[in-house]
């Protein structure tokens, strides 16, 4: 039987620099799994590779049994898988609801028709896909700014409202990117709830990718380590923690504070 | 009311239902396009050889010469519009000339650079008006609907919007689609006000001035194309005796508001918004 | 034969000129990635220097060359300062530099339009355009090789300039990444000044053989359409490309002038253009842009 989602020998080369050597591993559905290293270890790559932001060069990628490789990235977003970026992408100038709802509308849609009317399910769907965007923003604390720019957020405010928006499109993997980065310790506690709460209420298969300590081997029973590209370790916070080339890959690092 | 000012109103008509379609592409999706009146030819000559040659109700005659326009826009869209970068804009100039060329030189057709007379004075008030309203009407409707917030995300962010799931490249391609058939329209409109339609009219300037009226009344803001279009129109009659200059300004005005508030007038507000919170605290 | 050498000649002086501006304005787009619309103005503000020169100053065809290079430099400068810099220092969205371009493009057309009046001037005759024996093969103008010769003086000279000076590094730097550029110390609004100078003084350079060849008027900027055509064929940002598709333009449009029909020639500007962006739409160089994502 398949993994729910696997990379098998996935390489990506960029000019003359290999971003991701030979990486394999597997998550099962239901996890919430942790991919980390340091900076540069081709983390986001790997995130770019799924969602087809750049061709692999080799290996594989499956979900759920099919091959991601041909696919176009909008594709690949309608066969369950949805992400939040490194260097935040919101919409700045759209409000924090329409950000939302523009993530909603692809599971509830009406016709071109209905829309340029306003007519048949028009009235209805665009409720729905209201509502359903400010439970979503209840469930992350941001439906009281709901008619604000995106852009004049606070930072931590908009890396929640990526998260929810990324959650509007009904996903079944969830890919976070660096979702604490930026953040003070504070912030990353009620983050580490957040994505638990989110994990175990719909349902999620999540993979974070951090390099903050504090989360990553807090909240992922399931850790892989990488670092120039390939896979250096994979196991429990624990094997992670003691591993030797884990160590070695963060030697001089353990202060970091990011 | 004086057959003057009616003329001015009808006018006024058909440079709004033209900029409301620009508004879709440049505002609200973000493609730059320099071509537009390419796209009202299509719709004025199409319209005049329907209702002069065949005999053809000016209605269907309208919705034909749209037709057309679409149907170019499509094909000139496909290929350009997938590219990110500025394509489009380079061969929407290429369209504009070489429609510009196709209208001088078919002469069998559209009587060559001298122009097609004789068109039937179909473009009353009534039926300019009616468009209008008709028009805009969907037109809000759309900036308002699932496609409205494609468009905005398209424009603001291409890449994420691919990756939360939208055809970046046919949404882009749907919207030139959609001006285009506005564009159309005024064209064939045009053609039944003046009842005489002549290449020149659809040339650089008019592109041109489509683009100013948009970017004054505020790129991302449907109402505030109308009103640009409102006070656009009424300037130029008011300034015809220095029509010369007219060019000049249209140019300063769009270096103008790019540096000073490239917002326009309206921001990407609507003028609805205008009134329920007049200082903008809340952002749409 | 001889028709088709002379023709051949021609198109390739023709594609020389358009190299010139296709030249320096992929060069804008490769540093600032995006497409300078009023580039066609420095090419009116050139050939308008340079008859003043020769008319009104009575000043000999180098000193007059010189000022329009210079001048033109001057004028893209300005054109930077004040119209792209304001908005590039405060967002981000190319779509306002491209509509502003279109502003300075009218704004610097109609100005000439207002100042110099719209007729069509004819350059005093000191670049010689008699007829020259090529080899005993053809007879072609003096003019067409003293155009191609001096396209490829200049384009030459723009090659030593990248390649062999500091400054000349620095673009090339920066046409690979900007903000990189910027980074590693590099005066980043300097060099987009040097940058648009650079751009226009090329357009001057072919703004004065256009004017000889087709008269000056204040809508000759709109010539630069096919330029725009001919850095799309090359593949936009790519200066060689550049080159290449004026040549293959300039050759196409005198071919089909001579053996067609002269009112072909601009549709088979666009057929090539419709023809690129269908088969291969970055263009035979093309440069990918890809965002960091």
């Amino acid at each position: 039987m398949s993994a729910f989602f696997e990379l098998s020998g996935v390489t990506k080369n960029f000019g003359g620099v290999t971003a991701v050597d030979n990486m394999t591993f597997a998550i099962e559905k239901g996890e919430l799994a942790g991919l980390m290293g340091p900076n540069g270890a081709g983390k986001t790559t790997i995130f770019n590779l799924v969602t087809g932001v750049y061709p692999v060069d080799g290996g594989t990628i499956t979900f759920q049994g099919e091959n991601l490789a041909r696919l176009k990235t909008y594709d690949i977003v309608h066969k369950g898988i949805s992400r939040t970026f490194q260097n935040l992408r919101l919409f700045q100038r759209s409000s924090v609801l329409e950000n939302v709802m523009t993530a909603a509308q692809h599971g509830i849609p009406y016709s071109f028709i209905e829309g340029m009317t306003h007519l048949g399910r028009w009235r209805g769907k665009e409720s729905d896909i209201k509502k359903k965007s400010m439970d979503l923003l209840e469930r992350v604390e941001l439906a009281d700014r709901a008619h604000q720019a995106a852009g004049t957020l606070p930072y931590g405010h908009q890396r929640r409202l990526e998260i929810a928006r990324a959650l509007a499109l009904d996903p079944e993997l969830l890919l976070l990117d660096e979702p604490a980065a930026g953040m003070n310790a504070e912030e990353v506690i009620s983050l580490n709830v957040l994505i638990r709460d989110l994990h175990r209420d719909f349902s999620l298969t999540i993979l974070v990718i951090e390099h903050h300590m504090d989360l990553i081997m807090e909240i992922c029973p399931h850790i892989v380590c990488m670092n120039f590209g390939a896979k250096i370790a994979e196991g429990t916070p624990d094997e992670i923690q003691n591993h030797p080339e884990v160590l070695k890959a963060y030697l001089g690092e353990e202060d970091d504070d990011e | 009311m004086s057959g003057y000012a009616e003329g001015i109103i009808v006018l006024l008509c058909i440079n709004a239902i033209a900029a409301m379609g620009v508004s879709l592409l440049t505002g609200f999706t973000g493609i730059f396009s320099l071509g537009h009146a390419a796209y009202m030819a299509l719709g004025a000559y199409t319209s005049a050889i329907l209702t002069v040659k065949y005999g053809l109700h000016f209605l269907p005659a309208i919705i034909l010469g749209a037709g057309v326009a679409v149907a170019v826009a499509y094909f000139i869209g496909v290929p350009t519009l997938k590219l990110m970068g500025d394509y489009y804009a380079i061969a929407s100039i290429g369209l504009g000339e070489a429609i510009r060329l196709i209208l001088e030189n078919w002469q069998s057709v559209t009587r060559g650079a001298r122009g097609y007379p004789g068109i039937d004075a179909y473009t009353t008030l009534p039926v300019a008006l009616a468009f209008l309203v008709v028009l805009a009407i969907f037109m809000f409707n759309i900036i308002n609907s699932r496609f409205g917030r494609a468009c905005k995300a398209c424009r603001d962010d291409h890449v994420a919007a691919s990756l939360l799931g939208f055809n970046t490249a046919r949404i882009r391609v749907t919207s030139l689609m959609i001006s285009a058939f506005y564009c159309g329209v005024a064209g064939a409109l045009l053609g039944g006000f003046l009842s005489f339609i002549q290449p020149v009219m659809f040339d650089m300037m008019k592109s041109t001035e489509l683009t100013s009226v948009v970017v004054f009344g505020g790129l991302g803001s449907m109402s505030g194309c109308i009103l640009g279009t409102a006070v656009i129109t009424l300037v130029t009659e008011l300034f015809r005796p220095i029509s010369q200059y007219r060019m000049l300004i249209y140019g300063a005005v769009l270096v103008i508001i790019m540096v000073l508030r490239p917002e326009g007038i309206m921001g990407n507000r609507e003028f609805v918004s205008w009134i329920k919170d007049p200082l903008g605290r809340r952002s749409k | 034969m001889a028709t088709l050498i002379q023709q051949i000649i021609n198109g390739l002086s023709l594609g020389s000129v358009y190299a010139l501006i296709a030249v320096g304005y992929s060069l804008v787009y490769s540093v600032l990635l995006f497409s300078n619309f009023a580039h066609g103005g420095f090419l009116v503000i050139g050939g308008y220097i340079c008859y003043a020169s020769l008319r009104t100053l009575e000043m000999g065809i180098w000193t007059a060359g010189v000022l329009s290079i210079v001048g033109a430099g001057v004028a893209a400068i300005l054109t930077e300062r004040l119209a792209y810099r304001p908005i590039r220092e405060r967002t981000n969205v190319t779509l306002y530099l491209l509509i502003a371009s279109m502003g300075m493009s009218i704004v610097i057309e109609n100005i000439f339009v207002i100042v110099a009046g719209g007729r069509f001037r004819a350059l005093p005759a000191v670049i010689p355009t008699s007829p020259v024996d090529f080899f005993g093969l053809a007879t072609t103008s003096a003019f067409d090789l003293l155009s191609l010769a001096a396209a490829v003086i200049f384009l030459w000279g723009l090659q030593l300039f990248l390649s062999k000076t500091r400054w000349g590094l620095a673009i090339r730097a920066a046409a690979y990444d900007l903000r990189i550029a910027g980074l590693m110390g590099v005066n980043v609004n300097r060099l987009i000044s040097i940058v648009f100078f650079v751009a226009g003084a090329l357009a001057a350079v072919g703004g004065i053989f256009l004017s000889v060849r087709y008269t000056l008027y204040p809508q000759l900027g709109a010539i630069t359409i096919k330029a725009f055509v001919a850095a799309v064929i090359g593949g936009l940002g790519s200066l060689p490309g550049a080159v290449v598709g004026s040549l293959i333009l300039g050759l196409a449009e005198m071919l089909t002038a001579g053996f067609i029909s002269s009112q072909m020639r601009d549709l088979v500007v666009f057929s090539l253009l419709v023809a690129t962006l269908l088969v291969k739409p970055a263009g035979l160089f093309g440069k990918s842009v890809s965002e960091k994502v």
